[in-house]
């Protein structure tokens, strides 16, 4: 009796493990280019890190100064290219923000436009209507508004953002900000305790 | 059958099929996200993280289904018993120190609010001291049972 309990544990022990192993997805879908405007770091560089992100997201934006150390600290070494992921379930200004980023990354001003937005993320996050503020950070970034503003008015330039969404999600992320280091997947504040080490690792690969 | 030994039956199916569902999604799910959940919790030494993020989701599936399975019913109950009132425990200390979790994490890609969450854990963690305390011997429709 004891023992057929205890081979029924053993079975119960190793069906979950055998069922998740059969269904887990382990390998995600391709990871598609990205203008330049919106890489930074090394063209060259052996490690290149890709960021899901929020441009209304609270801890995208406290990820920021940490992503900067680290390009700063492995000058050369590591290339950033930013995807966008706005969670527009949760965060009503998201994809007009990454619009109007998409718009700077038109006139090659995706990074300074990119670094103001989040810093005054506060600020627009919950305006009914932001489009002053962006007009704002366009003006201060030194962007031609002229353009600019055609550009945000133009729904046709979302296009770019609804693709690396999609991306996203076909690569089951889901909170943002989520950070890829070759295969390796780092999500939210653990890219700020493991993201040396990952890094480091990739680099030595 | 008469109503306690429903009772019983209806709360081991609820507790182990909870966990087992709570574990099955995360152990399914990015590892990584999973981790990023414990680690916005604030509470865990950052080495203790990642083997914390894969080991949580096998033991609630492993606890989950010998409850439902009904094999050794009340050691399994109060070990689930036993992770409910950790889940409280962590969710309630998040709660008290005003942090702002957008999910709990315990549904994997879930974003369940955390006062719902912890609500639904003090119920859970009844129904398992209740299905500890009805199912102590042999419960109808268990492996216990069967294999007795």
């Amino acid at each position: 009796m004891t023992l057929k309990r205890l081979l029924a544990a053993f079975v119960l022990l190793l069906a979950p493990v055998a069922l998740v192993q059969s269904v887990k997805q382990t390998s995600w879908g391709p990871i598609l280019a990205a203008p330049k405007a919106r890489q930074i770091g090394d063209p060259n560089a052996k490690v290149v890190i890709v960021e899901y992100s929020d441009f209304q997201c609270p801890s995208c934006a406290q990820i920021e100064p940490t992503v900067h150390k680290f390009l700063e600290i492995y000058n050369g070494k590591i290339r950033l290219i930013y995807k966008y992921y706005p969670l527009t379930r949760i965060h009503q200004n998201s994809m007009a923000a990454a619009h109007a980023a998409e718009c700077a990354a038109g006139q090659d001003h995706f990074w300074p436009y990119h670094d103001r937005l989040f810093q005054t993320q506060l600020s627009w996050a919950p305006l009914q209507d932001p489009t002053t503020s962006f007009v704002a950070i366009a003006e201060e970034v030194k962007l031609d508004l002229g353009k600019f503003q055609s550009c945000y008015a133009d729904p046709s330039r979302i296009a770019p953002i609804e693709l690396d969404a999609k991306e996203a999600v076909d690569r089951q992320v889901t909170a943002t900000p989520s950070f890829f280091i070759d295969d390796e997947r780092l999500v939210g504040t653990v890219f700020a305790t493991d993201g040396a080490r990952t890094i480091e690792r990739a680099i030595r690969r | 059958m008469n109503f306690k030994t429903i009772l019983g039956l209806v709360s081991r199916m609820a507790v182990g099929g909870v966990l087992m569902y709570a574990g099955f999604m995360k152990a399914t799910g990015p590892a990584a996200e999973f981790a990023a959940n414990l680690a916005a919790y604030k509470l865990f030494p950052s080495f203790l993280v990642s083997p914390l993020s894969l080991g949580v989701p096998y033991l609630e599936m492993w606890v989950g289904l010998f409850v439902f399975a009904g094999l050794y019913s009340r050691y399994a109950s109060f070990a689930a018993a036993a992770l409910f009132t950790a889940f409280v425990l962590v969710l309630g200390s998040a709660l008290l120190r005003g942090i702002d979790l957008t999910t709990c994490g315990c549904f994997g890609s879930d974003t369940l609010s955390p006062r719902y969450t912890i609500l639904m854990d003090i119920v859970l963690l009844a129904l398992s001291l209740m299905s500890a305390k009805i199912n102590r011997f042999t419960p109808s429709w268990s492996l216990d049972k069967t294999l007795s």
